[in-house]
């Protein structure tokens, strides 16, 4: 690891201050970058410690409930608020990588934690994620672990987290600073897809940090669930994840929410599937149904076209789960 | 309320607890890399990134600046290592580190470098530069099986008729396929090694063997053997990685020497991917047929496994079809291919638990086939002699192995119709499959002090990479001697004790504890020499030294099996069976349910024993459900090198296991009746699992390891 | 950063007490023209400025209790806990199974949490309780854990155990022992390859069952 300096921030703004320059970067829990800087993926020439800004705050708000950046991933998954209002969320956090891990990572944190790819963490590799314009190596090469949809030629990546899984699924909103103050961001749209620039694993700005993360309030803490399917029972990243999440009225759905993990480089978000199903029963065939209308635009490459079979039924299930069938 | 009454039949606790449990427990037991030796420095190896080809450049003035850096080994500058020079210098023989230019497989370590700190010797690895002139390589074993060779003479087994499974009324013919696994034991390996002037070495290092790593760093280095001291006190882990002394060993020993400073190597997990072995990539056919009675009427066994082009590595793939079951006609042939990958080794089970995996899953589908119980099966074809030879098994209770474990796991609510049993949403199975290996016995020489406070010290050089060899050793001459455990102490891990084998081939209880039995009864007549006539066999020994005036009492015997291997066929048997849940929708595999049985003679530290016996099953588990080692062939590099992306079981995938043990002692093998059990842990329970998978869900995975893709896309095949 | 002198911003109250740093500033006419960046100390070795000062230069104090026992160090920011412990204290009960948070062997509690100290900076643990294997038992009397995995024998070669132990303290402590399949499931971030996995899934359950402190 390079050596690099290290400073601990004490307020958001001098913070965004330091950030402002190029080779700085942010370390909260570390999980991730300390992992990515061992291995050379990244060397930053500095390293700003926000842990001790006030940002680890969950609390219940007007409209839902605000979850500090700086929360620890064990911490809101275990959380009586979040437990209350927003079950999918703590099943998620639970599902992620082990309860030493999750004691250290932070909800920002995790939002920013990059790919697994294998060509991406070996700086022997090709990698248009790691160096732009060395190529996919994963393109033509073992992707088993990557992206069915919205891939491109440069990149077909996925995200890692479960956690942004289910708050994809969530309608959460990201809240940002910046030098310019505050602003907020659909948690859908934080994410992008690779296109010609899969060095940008999201829309945050030169300069901005995240600072927290307010989820909706919404009425389907009774009809949720995450199922994460992986090649161990724990401690592994998804071959593919669901986060479901229903309103059941009478046996009917009045609203769903779905989306996907370990499928994209982003959490997948199903709305044409939530469509689907918005008004009919809650049923085994209706939920099969909404999963293949998810899958329309899947595309498989050499060794995850399993992928195409393995995440409808993944909807199916998780569904299923969340509407009390099994 | 339901784990409790699971936890309080299957907790074991009765039993001798391990010797050195408490320096375990308390992380006062200091393995290879934990020797706070002054003046330690710090080597990181380099590891090329070509498969196969030269070395064009080494820029290697970055690192050599980098602050702490203090040196930067490579062929360019290595001095010269002795023992380098016998022999050819490339190809055909052991890998020489830093010897020349050429690359054999990526990953091979190309520059060391040493700094006075680990971060900094790291950071320095990261600033050396180095060009290479690529050649060709070939990392495929199945795009290569056309150059398939024989590693000696034609490789092939015959008796009876070759072939004869074909004119049997009831046939099946497959492939099997199982990738490469790592050993992957959590203790990374690690060596100190520490020169004092020109032709006296010290090495702290994680090995299986003292003696035989002495040995051979001996003769690399050219140094008198009584000059080379190898300690290995604790080992964590193993399965077969540490049974030689690697390349990166011999890089520490020239940095040593270079610098005139200690220094320590520790390998990456990456580097332990490339480095120390792995059960080798391989491809096999099976060919069996049967009456329609179901006695067999032949068996054609063809295994073709990956090696590395600098080395050969055979290992006895195709021995199980020669001897586990009776049939009159068997014919095998076992050949390598050679790729640019590093060597494989022995790992836990070795060719065995590959071999048994597709025996065993063809007895699995014959039995099927002929609408037979696979256990019936196996009895209907039960090897009452050995079948290569005739000679008679020294001891054999796999029958009753059978009978305790199809109780043990409640076969009888097996379905013999696949993928029928629906419990909550998921299919239920259950498989079995056995395994045997051979029971041996090397020599071993075991010193023992009886001190004057009636404390036991006995001493030998054997190391312990975990199943509880000082452990067992108490045992033995704590009955032997009629003393009480706590006043015996074990001394072990150091090449200056009394000779003993390495630790590897299930045999150390056998060979290490024949000499413990027989330092005890020497002792102990040395005690009724004193005593005279008509003393007591178990006397008070500190009140005998006493009386005699004695501040000690010690003797050192040797032991060593005799002819009773020309007499006698001696084997280990184990059968494992598995009941297994599998999700049809996601193709989740849970492990619900596990009972292995084994026939190793008598247990002489039952708690450790058990301990054993689980480890080896849990290992089966992950050579059948998720290990794999992952090449990406453009590049002959493997992408998965890591504990994230190459999948070991973890608590949440094992549920408790039966261990069970027919415990009857074998007759010949050793005074204790004791047969080993390291290895029959793990064969045969891939194909337990992969045969429970089937029984579960009518889809037969062929090629290991069987992850939830493969069983949501592959087709239900009946019978 | 161009010159720490000049540098006003609060959040650098770190360098601004890194003694040895300003001190080396102070002597140092020459690096103070030098851009005061990581890797400085590489550039300060190729000018062939000797080395010490470029070591007091890249070091940061770290002042941390391990087990009870206050430590003053001296350490490079990028040292991981898990270094530190290991090389610079030569508490080696805490291990190396793959520096990269991926097999649980370097668990240690920090503030009484379990956390990999490989992947922990040092340098961020300024200030923090530390527990290592080493600080569990009372002096002679193992904890409860330790006693339950001796008597379950909840390990073969004991490489993983120091980080077994300390996360099943941690199971327990944080409530998730409630039954077998939740321990299994809060026990997976600790790999055993010998495959101690049902042993230790016992000793837990007795720890947990019999009630005692942990």
């Amino acid at each position: 690891m390079k050596q690099f300096q290290y400073t601990r921030a004490v307020s958001q703004q001098s913070t965004i201050d330091a950030i402002a320059k190029p080779g700085t970067k942010i370390i909260a829990g570390g999980t991730n970058l300390v992992d990515l800087m061992k291995r050379g993926v990244t060397a930053p020439d500095k390293l700003v410690d926000i842990n001790n800004l006030p940002l680890k705050n969950i609390t219940s708000t007007k409209t839902g409930l605000h979850i500090g950046a700086l929360a620890l991933n064990s911490v809101v998954s275990e959380n009586s608020l979040v437990l209350q209002k927003q079950p999918l969320l703590s099943m998620a956090l639970k599902a992620g990588a082990s309860p030493q891990l999750r004691n250290m990572a932070t909800v920002g944190g995790n939002m920013m934690q990059r790919t697994r790819c294998a060509y991406f963490f070996d700086v022997s590799m090709p990698c248009n994620k790691r160096e732009p314009g060395t190529g996919c190596g994963a393109m033509g090469g073992y992707n088993r672990m990557h992206a069915i949809f919205g891939a491109s030629e440069q990149c077909i990546a996925v995200h890692p987290s479960d956690m942004c899984v289910g708050l994809a699924a969530l309608d959460a909103t990201v809240i940002i600073a910046g030098k310019k103050g505050e602003r907020r961001i659909q948690f859908i749209d934080f994410h992008r897809l690779p296109g010609d620039h899969p060095e940008q694993d999201n829309h945050l700005a030169m300069g901005e940090m995240i600072i927290g993360v307010d989820i909706p309030d919404n009425n389907f803490a009774k009809n949720s669930y995450y199922l994460k399917i992986r090649d161990r029972q724990s401690y592994a990243f998804a071959l593919v994840s669901v986060a479901a999440a229903l309103d059941i009225s009478n046996g009917i759905i009045k609203q769903a929410r779905l989306a996907m993990g370990g499928v994209a480089h982003k959490p997948w978000r199903l709305f044409d599937a939530e469509k689907a199903l918005a008004g009919k029963a809650a049923t085994e065939e209706n939920f099969k149904q909404a999963a293949q209308i998810a899958m329309r635009d899947a595309k498989g490459y050499e060794y995850n076209s399993f992928k195409i079979k393995m995440a409808p039924a993944v909807i199916a299930e998780a569904l299923k789960h969340a509407a009390g069938l099994v | 309320m339901k784990e409790t009454t699971t936890l309080k039949k299957s907790a074991q606790t009765d039993g001798l607890s391990r010797v050195d449990g408490r320096l375990k427990v308390t992380g006062a037991a200091r393995y290879s890399a934990e020797f706070n030796i002054k003046g330690l420095t710090y080597g990181v190896l380099v590891g090329s990134t070509i498969a196969k080809g030269s070395i064009k450049s080494l820029d290697t003035k970055q690192a050599e600046r980098a602050p702490g850096v203090l040196t930067v080994i490579t062929h360019l500058n290595s001095p010269k290592v002795p023992g380098y020079q016998d022999g050819k210098p490339t190809g055909n023989g052991v890998f020489k580190i830093f010897y020349d230019n050429k690359i054999y497989f990526s990953g091979q370590p190309v520059a060391l470098v040493v700094a006075d700190s680990f971060e900094r010797a790291l950071f320095g690895a990261s600033q050396v530069k180095a060009q290479y002139n690529q050649d060709n390589h070939q990392t495929n074993l199945r795009a290569n099986v056309n150059t398939a060779k024989a590693p000696h003479g034609d490789g092939t087994y015959k008796r009876g008729t070759e072939d004869a499974w074909k004119t049997a009324p009831v046939k099946v013919e497959q492939e099997y396929i199982i990738p490469s696994d790592i050993h992957n034991p959590m203790e990374l390996h690690a060596i100190i090694a520490q020169w004092d002037g020109d032709d006296k070495l010290t090495v702290w290092d994680k090995t299986q063997g003292v003696q035989d790593a002495r040995d051979e760093i001996a003769q690399i280095f050219k140094l008198k053997k009584e000059n080379v001291q190898v300690n290995s006190k604790f080992v964590g882990g193993a399965f077969g990685s540490a049974l030689r002394t690697w390349p990166h060993e011999v890089a520490a020993i020239i940095a040593a020497k270079a610098l005139n400073r200690p220094v320590k190597v520790v390998l990456s997990r990456a580097d332990m991917f490339t480095s120390v072995g792995y059960r080798p990539h391989t491809w096999q056919k099976i060919g069996i047929g049967a009456t329609a009675d179901g006695k067999l009427v032949g068996i054609t066994h063809e295994a073709i496994g990956q090696t590395s082009t600098y080395e050969n590595f055979t290992e006895g793939t195709v021995g199980v079809s020669q001897s586990l079951y009776a049939c009159p006609n068997v014919n095998t042939s076992y050949k390598l291919v050679a790729l640019d990958v590093g060597v494989p080794t022995w790992m836990r089970g070795p060719g065995e638990a590959t071999g048994a995996f597709a025996l065993e899953s063809a007895l699995d589908e014959l039995s099927y086939q002929l609408n037979i119980d696979p256990i019936e099966l196996r009895m209907r074809n039960y090897a009452q002699t050995e079948p290569q030879g005739g000679k008679p098994f020294s001891s054999k209770y796999l029958d009753e192995a059978y009978k305790m474990g199809a109780e043990h796991i409640g076969w009888n609510d097996r379905s013999p119709k696949p993928g029928t049993v629906n419990e909550n949403g998921w299919l239920v199975g259950y498989g079995m499959g056995g395994g045997m290996f051979g029971a041996y016995r090397d020599g071993a020489t075991v010193k023992a002090i009886m001190m004057a406070d009636g404390n036991l010290i006995l001493q030998t050089a054997v190391s312990d990479i975990g199943p509880g060899t000082g452990t067992a050793m108490v045992s033995i001459a704590s009955e032997m001697m009629g003393i009480p455990a706590e006043k015996i102490r074990f001394d072990m891990g150091e090449s200056s004790l009394p000779q003993a084998p390495t630790q590897g081939g299930s045999s150390i209880t056998a060979s290490v504890g024949s000499a413990v039995y027989a330092v005890c009864k020497d002792l102990k007549e040395k005690f009724q020499q004193l005593i005279g006539n008509g003393g007591t066999d178990k006397p008070d020994y500190a009140q005998v030294l006493k009386q005699h005036n004695l501040a000690k009492l010690q003797v050192t015997s040797s032991a060593q099996g005799g002819d009773e291997r020309k007499k006698y066929a001696m084997f280990s048997w184990s059968v494992h069976f598995v009941r297994v849940k599998v999700h049809p929708a996601t193709g989740v595999i849970k492990i619900d349910k596990v009972a292995c049985v084994a026939d190793s003679g008598h247990i002489v530290s039952p708690k450790t024993a058990r301990s054993q016996i689980i480890g080896g099953a849990i290992g089966g588990i992950g050579m059948a459900l998720m290990e794999e080692v992952v090449f990406d062939h453009r590049y002959g590099r493997i992408v998965n090198n890591n504990f994230a992306d190459y999948h070991v079981p973890v608590n949440a995938d094992i549920p408790q296991i039966d261990a069970l043990f027919v415990n009857k002692p074998d007759p010949y093998i050793n005074p204790m009746g004791a047969k080993g059990m390291g290895e029959i842990a793990l064969i045969g329970m891939a194909s337990a699992v992969a045969n429970a998978v089937y029984n579960a869900t009518g889809k037969r995975v062929r090629d290991l390891p069987i992850t939830p893709d493969k069983l949501i896309t592959m087709d239900v095949e009946l019978s | 950063m161009e010159d720490t002198k000049h540098h006003t911003e609060p959040e650098c109250e770190m360098e601004a007490k890194d003694n040895s740093r300003r001190n080396f500033i102070k002597q140092s006419t020459l690096l103070t023209a030098i851009a005061l960046t990581p890797g400085t100390a590489v550039k300060a070795a190729g000018m062939h400025i000797d080395e010490k000062i470029a070591e007091a230069f890249e070091k940061m104090p770290l002042k941390m209790e391990v087990n009870g026992v206050a430590h003053n160090l001296s350490v490079e920011p990028r040292a991981t806990l898990l270094d530190i412990l290991r090389e610079q204290l030569d508490l080696t009960g805490t291990k190396k199974g793959c520096d990269h948070g991926q097999c649980g062997a370097c668990t240690v509690h920090v503030d009484g949490h379990r956390v990999n100290s490989c992947l922990t900076l040092g340098v961020m643990i300024s200030g923090k309780k530390i527990t290592t294997i080493e600080g569990l038992a009372k002096g002679d009397e193992l904890h409860p854990m330790q006693e339950a995995f001796l008597k379950h024998d909840g390990f073969q070669c004991g490489y993983c155990t120091p980080g077994q132990i300390m996360s099943a303290v941690s199971c327990i402590r944080e409530g998730h022992a409630n039954s077998e399949m939740e321990i299994r499931e809060y026990m997976s971030g600790n790999i055993c390859r010998c495959g101690a996995y049902p042993n230790i899934v016992n000793a837990i359950q007795e720890v947990k069952e019999g009630g005692q402190p942990v």
